[in-house]
């Protein structure tokens, strides 16, 4: 990866895109199997430049038509890092294609899973929200009829400032059903595919989503259990039985050959028991019946409202900073442990807002999304959870619709609350909202009474 | 008042060794064993910077040098970030023999305790063995994990007995990698100590992990050479 060494290209040379644009190539910036990465300046901007290995290009026989046609149809998403534009070089047996520069904010999802202090700290909302962005873009993917091939930790990127995400190495990108050019990663392959019975396809796409997900949350592996913690040296022939011929999920509800073991994996077990009753059911499917099953695997669009619980219902154990999501239950209090599940403290909730199916943790930062109150579309906020500027233990919600709410609380009394000002979160309150009704409650900690 | 009832960081990562074994028999003597300690020094950088993008992964190295007698230069397996290198010196005679045994030694379930990915076992020569190198050769794979050892040869200069490292190395497409000069040794060390580590989370084509590594290997020094240009 050093950008001293001499490459496949030379700095400085010139080249035209197939589309007739003329560039000169820049620094290196990398360099794998497949081939180097330069930086490379193309009508006074600067882009990326991926040059093949001339025996990569001639290995991989459909990679030109491929590239040819993510050019002509453009990325599903701007999440995805896309070919595009195709470059020859005269004289050169290979070939290459353009794509935007990832920027240095930009840092590889494995760092959530790095020893300290390289790792990336993110909130479990925030790595529920990754998983989402996730979603929508592979969907738009399949929708578009291609699939991915490579699903892995090592192809997605996330700017932590920023909050997004970007799917790189986009050139095993295929139609769905076409000859794939590559089996995919290690431990994220499906097991139809770690036995070699079949290639990648929008299936197995499926499932190396669920691993990617399933790590993000958990930063592990869900079918390293008790089995893969016994074996001792990961050869090839472990491998194949662990992800293959006999993968069994380590949360599997009705066998626990491959479980936890206590001492080893009880942060994964707290995390486990944490989640959202829908999320875990999903989980259970993706590495249940989804391991034999290519069409039992969860879809896209399925996760979303799982994914959502964790967005929205997440909160921190004030005592040991442990989170724990909560969940929503539109006939009573939401669900909620007694005790931390780490540190096993009484464990101190915020109050919850529960509006329809949707039940949000009233922590101060959190945004209330417009499409809980079936108003606007999603990513716009309706309301934002602040502290009272002189009084920081009275939480309020702030009002960023443009309409006045109103406020009944516990005693009857009734206030309106305008667009822009602020209603204080207290237990036992309703909130109507106008088309739809908000009710807050709150668990009281263990020994405040009933 | 915190009183956890787990580690929060988390299970411990599998392990990942990298042996190196050094010829420094006396025809090392001068620029070969300079280059090779060059070649270690720079291979070193590169190798942590590998290790930091497989976080799953604790990669440890250890070192053997042989000459007139086989010793660990390094015996323990060091963490990758808390490695120093110390120059290796060169002297006597070629007991190869000798080191494929010590390495042998250490393929066991007690040397390399805990979750273990197979290692990674790097033997770099530029001669003729003086010992016994068919019992050496026995011994090791004799070994617990040296079947599934990926087994890595580098020649260094022309006078090398490269039977001995297909032997070694035991891999229909896996073939020696050769140092004709400086620079490809410099390459072929750090290629050799790096791409098996990145392969561990490298798309593949192929069950078998060696085979897309032979193939990059052949192509090493393509890509360096002036040939396409």
């Amino acid at each position: 990866m050093s950008g001293s060494e001499a490459g496949l290209l030379r700095p400085g040379q010139g080249f035209a895109t197939t589309s007739g644009r003329q560039g000169r190539v820049g620094a290196l910036l990398g360099a794998g199997g497949q081939g180097e990465v330069y930086s490379v300046g193309l009508d006074g901007q600067t882009f990326a430049l991926k040059w093949y290995h001339p025996h990569y290009a001639e290995l991989d026989t459909t990679l030109r038509s491929r590239l040819d046609r993510a050019v002509r149809r453009g990325a599903p998403t701007e999440d995805f890092l896309w070919p595009l534009d195709l470059v020859d070089i005269p004289g050169s047996r290979s070939f290459g294609y353009v794509m935007l520069l990832r920027t240095d904010d930009y840092v590889s999802i494995r760092d959530l899973i790095a020893p300290p202090p390289k790792r990336l700290e993110l909130s479990l909302a925030r790595r529920a929200t990754i998983c989402q962005q996730l979603a929508r873009s592979f969907l738009q993917l399949h929708a578009n009829g291609f699939c991915y091939q490579d699903v892995n930790f090592g192809n997605i990127f996330l700017d932590p400032k920023r909050g997004r995400v970007l799917i790189c190495d986009n050139d095993n990108v295929n139609i769905d059903g076409a000859e794939a050019s590559i089996y995919g990663t290690r431990k994220f392959m499906a097991p139809e595919v770690v036995r070699r019975e079949t290639l990648p396809n929008s299936r197995t796409d499926l499932f190396s989503m669920s691993v990617l997900f399933f790590y993000t949350l958990f930063g592990w592996h869900p079918l390293d259990g008790r089995r893969e913690a016994e074996t001792k040296l990961m050869n090839a022939a472990a491998e194949m039985r662990l992800y293959g011929e006999q993968p069994l999920f380590l949360f599997d509800p009705h066998d626990d050959a491959n479980g936890p073991v206590p001492g080893l994996h009880d942060a994964l077990v707290a995390r486990w028991n944490s989640l959202p009753t829908r999320l875990r059911t999903l989980f259970e499917r993706a590495f249940g019946q989804g391991l034999s099953d290519p069409a039992a695997r969860v879809l896209e669009t399925e996760w979303r409202g799982a994914l959502r619980i964790v967005e929205e219902a997440s909160f921190a154990c004030p005592e040991c900073g442990f989170e724990h999501v909560a969940e929503p239950n539109p006939a009573g209090p939401p669900g909620v442990h007694e005790r931390c599940l780490a540190c096993t403290e009484p464990l101190a909730t915020p109050a919850f807002l529960q509006v329809r199916d949707r039940l949000l943790a009233m922590t101060v930062g959190a945004t209330m999304d417009g499409e809980v109150l079936e108003r606007t579309l999603s990513g716009v906020a309706a309301g934002r959870v602040e502290a009272h500027p002189q009084h920081p233990d009275r939480i309020g919600l702030r009002n960023l619709t443009g309409d006045a709410w109103r406020a009944i609380l516990a005693d009857g009394a009734s206030y309106t609350v305008p667009p822009g000002q602020v209603v204080r979160v207290l237990p036992g309150a309703t909130i109507d909202f106008g088309r739809n009704q908000g009710r807050i409650s709150q668990r009281l900690a263990a020994g405040e009474g009933t | 008042m915190t009183k956890l009832t787990f580690d929060p960081a988390g299970v411990a990562r599998r392990q990942l060794q990298v042996i190196l074994a050094l010829d420094c028999s006396g025809s090392m003597r001068g620029d070969r064993i300079a280059s090779l300690n060059y070649a270690l020094r720079t291979a070193l950088p590169e190798l942590r910077h590998v290790a930091a993008d497989n976080p799953e992964i604790d990669v440890r190295v250890r070192v053997l040098r042989f000459g007139s007698t086989a010793t660990w230069h390094i015996a323990d397996p060091v963490p990758v970030e808390d490695l120093k290198w110390t120059d290796v010196v060169a002297e006597g005679e070629t007991h190869m023999g000798d080191a494929l045994r010590l390495i042998g030694g250490v393929l066991t379930s007690e040397a390399m305790p805990g979750r273990q990915l197979p290692p990674v076992i790097v033997l770099a020569s530029d001669g003729y063995p003086t010992d016994d190198i068919d019992g050496g050769l026995k011994a090791f794979f004799e070994a617990e994990h040296a079947a599934s050892a990926i087994r890595l040869g580098i020649a260094i200069g022309s006078d090398v007995d490269e039977e001995i490292l297909v032997r070694f190395i035991d891999h229909p497409s896996m073939k020696p990698l050769k140092a004709t000069n400086a620079a490809d040794l410099v390459h072929h060390i750090k290629w050799a100590t790096t791409a098996p580590v990145k392969a561990v989370s490298s798309p593949t084509n192929a069950p078998d992990p060696l085979v897309p590594l032979a193939r990059e290997a052949d192509l090493a020094p393509t890509a360096n050479s002036e040939i396409i240009w």
